[in-house]
């Protein structure tokens, strides 16, 4: 099985905080894999660490093949990013700001990209507002689409759907499950249980820094488990010590 | 406690927190002593200049600024908003909570006022006077001009603060209204020129000679306009979303043989489209430099043997140098992380959009040296303005990289900036008043310029992304 994502201890501390603490997984082509962990758990320092955003304090890590400490810039070429907080430039446009992640990535046919997404997330009459003036559900289908521009093998996604409402929620996952079908990868971390029981192949669980669980969702919902007593038992049970 | 005061003690936790929350406490706290040791310096060498200037001319000029520095805290606080968005995320300040918080707008804005005033107060203009009063017996002053100083300086500051107040409560109901202020200011301001500054400008009256009736005219220039802007305070800004047609593509088309075209093209595009746009033109350059030019005139009529040009070469050089925190203002490489994007990238586009721009204080130059000394004085006022524009520059890359509107106000940073700009300026202006000719030694400083920009850009690539 090849994969896209190998990670051997990787470790983060912060000074005197540890904000990840010794995770090895590994994530395989075509599949959804969802990092699940309270807030504070270590989960967006994970995707940081493995776009080359943050440098581990010790570990090791390959992104499609790439050392996270060797080619920062080289996995941000090759995967797509979506952060947590939406941050697209104030004073571009949305369509000036995908032309512009475009530029940077060196992309050709930028007007069929654009018009692609703005159909598929259907903001097009949004198009010429500048990002400023957007709601943060549109910004956040602005990350979206910038993530996906360069259609990338892989994608992290950091909260991917906080801020959208019910309808966009439900055509974002079918669009994920169409992608990972397509052979994409995604690597997405949430706090939301039920969208990782819902899209989710494989789930990691993460608290104070630590993985306690990797395993199919199949498994839990399969022997009669809601993933949601699953991870509050597990976690009530690493806070309790 | 009263709600107010409840509000007011908010306010001051807050401005305090994101000073120190930007700067680290320690070196924000410091920054007031850094104020109060250059004031300090500055009064000990009062003596040296009142053979050339008279102390008045340097009062006048120390209100002048005292005045920016009112109108600077002023903008910053009620037009700030998207630096501060920038910056933190959705900033919600309390000044911007009237919505959320059982409080009225005016009560809110009231209070924000009364809160620059005390915090700015302490922050500038109480540590000046502290140094101040301290060079007072060195310099054998009469330690009566130590509370005079206080007094005048504080209705400088407070005049040019509700005046800003007042100019933003019009914005937020009318751009045109403000507009029409700016233009009646203007036309009252020139129109009372010639009455002199003492007649003109209350709190320089007051220092002249202290009494009720410059007091109270400074209190009538500051409480008319605060209270105006805070009874018709509003929060309800008119809907400004505004649409633009795609004109990044063409501009960075346009732009593509200088590589970095879609950076540069965004920074023009922040500039434009940004709050103040062209504005910040006129506010944050044309204005000082005007001012400048004009102190200039005032100042050759003490000292025969200076050539105002060249002095106004070299502060043009370190004004002009500010257009780099215009291009980064709006700009955080926390939008660029995600991306593969280097800073050491972001910064050569700044670089770029800078040499861009500084097309403007070239045309400048070029103009008052011909206008004010003939074509034969543009060679020798260029040779002076792009080297000292070019190391101003390269010292705020240098030591701020792509914050230098905010690392200026951390107390170490700003004391190395002034210590590695001001003798070399200084020196310039000393070698141009021994002989002309000497100017062009200015030239030497593009090789400083040229290291420090590329230290700068390797230091800043190792700060942002740490490890890497």
């Amino acid at each position: 099985m090849h994969h896209m994502i190998e990670a051997e201890g990787l470790t983060k501390n912060y000074g005197s905080v540890t904000a990840v603490n010794g995770v090895s997984l590994n994530v395989a082509e075509g599949e959804l894999f969802g990092l699940l962990g309270p807030n504070g758990s270590g989960k967006t320092t994970m995707i940081r660490m493995l776009t080359g955003q943050v440098r581990p304090t010790s570990g090791s890590a390959r992104v499609m093949g790439l050392d996270v400490v060797e080619n920062p810039i080289r996995i941000r070429e090759v995967v797509g990013i979506i952060p947590e907080q939406e941050t697209p430039p104030s004073f571009l446009t949305a369509e000036e700001y995908l032309r512009f992640v475009a530029r940077i990535r060196n992309l050709d046919g930028i007007d069929e990209r654009c018009e692609r997404w703005f159909d598929l997330l259907e903001f097009p009459d949004k198009r010429d507002v500048l990002c400023k003036d957007l709601s943060r559900g549109t910004r956040q289908k602005l990350m979206f689409a910038q993530a996906f521009l360069h259609e990338p093998r892989l994608v992290l996604i950091d909260e991917p759907l906080i801020n959208l409402d019910p309808i966009m929620q439900r055509k974002v996952k079918d669009f994920l499950r169409g992608y990972v079908r397509d052979g994409g990868t995604v690597f997405l971390s949430t706090h939301i249980l039920g969208i990782a029981e819902e899209i989710c192949d494989r789930i990691g669980i993460i608290h104070n820094g630590r993985l306690l669980y990797t395993g199919p969702v199949d498994d839990l919902t399969g022997s009669g488990r809601h993933l949601e007593s699953f991870f509050l038992d597990l976690v009530r049970g690493d806070a309790g010590g | 406690m009263t709600p107010v005061v409840d509000l007011f003690l908010a306010m001051m936790k807050e401005e305090w927190r994101i000073h120190s929350t930007v700067f680290g406490g320690i070196w924000f706290g410091l920054f007031p002593a850094v104020i109060a040791v250059f004031a300090f310096i500055g009064s000990l060498a009062l003596p040296i200049f009142s053979e050339a200037v008279p102390c008045t001319t340097v009062a006048l000029l120390a209100l002048i600024f005292f005045l920016l520095a009112g109108v600077m805290v002023g903008s910053f606080g009620l037009m700030g908003r998207e630096f501060m968005n920038r910056r933190f995320g959705q900033a919600s300040l309390i000044a911007y909570a009237s919505r959320s918080l059982p409080v009225s707008e005016q009560r809110i804005f009231a209070t924000f006022l009364v809160k620059d005033t005390i915090y700015y107060i302490l922050l500038y203009v109480l540590p000046f006077t502290v140094g101040f009063a301290a060079a007072t017996p060195l310099i054998s002053l009469d330690p009566g001009y130590i509370l005079l100083a206080f007094v005048s300086l504080t209705l400088a500051f407070l005049i040019g603060l509700s005046a800003v107040c007042f100019l933003s409560t019009l914005y937020a109901r009318s751009v045109g209204l403000l507009a029409g202020a700016l233009v009646a200011l203007a036309v009252i301001v020139l129109a009372a020129l010639p009455l002199g500054a003492a007649t003109v400008f209350p709190p320089y009256s007051f220092l002249l000679a202290p009494g009720i009736e410059p007091l109270a005219l400074s209190l009538l220039f500051i409480l008319v306009p605060a209270t105006v802007s805070v009874l018709f305070v509003t929060a309800d800004y008119p809907d400004r979303t505004k649409r633009f047609r795609n004109s990044f593509d063409p501009l960075a088309d346009m732009l593509r043989p200088l590589g970095s075209e879609h950076f540069i093209a965004k920074d023009a595009l922040d500039l434009l489209r940004s709050e103040g746009g062209a504005g910040k033109v006129v506010f944050s350059f044309l204005l000082p430099v005007g001012l400048i030019w004009a102190c200039l005139g005032i100042l050759v009529r003490f000292t025969p043997g200076i050539d105002p040009l060249m002095i106004f070469a070299v502060l043009l050089g370190v004004i002009s140098a500010t257009i780099y925190n215009w291009l980064t203002e709006f700009d955080s490489f926390s939008s660029y992380t995600f991306l593969p994007v280097e800073v050491s990238r972001v910064i050569d586009g700044k670089l770029k959009s800078y040499a861009l721009l500084s097309l403007l204080p070239v045309v400048l130059i070029v103009v008052v040296a011909a206008a004010s000394s003939g074509a034969g004085a543009i060679l020798p006022a260029l040779a002076v303005f792009m080297p000292v524009s070019a190391y101003t520059l390269a010292v705020t890359v240098y030591l701020t990289g792509l914050h230098p509107n905010v690392m200026l106000y951390h107390a170490g940073v700003f004391a190395r900036y002034v210590l590695a700009t001001s003798p070399a300026l200084l020196l310039i202006i000393f070698a141009s008043i021994i002989d002309p000719r000497y100017v062009y030694g200015s030239l030497l400083l593009l090789l400083p310029a040229a290291f420090l920009l590329h230290r700068g850009r390797g230091k800043w690539q190792a700060w942002e992304m740490p490890g890497y």
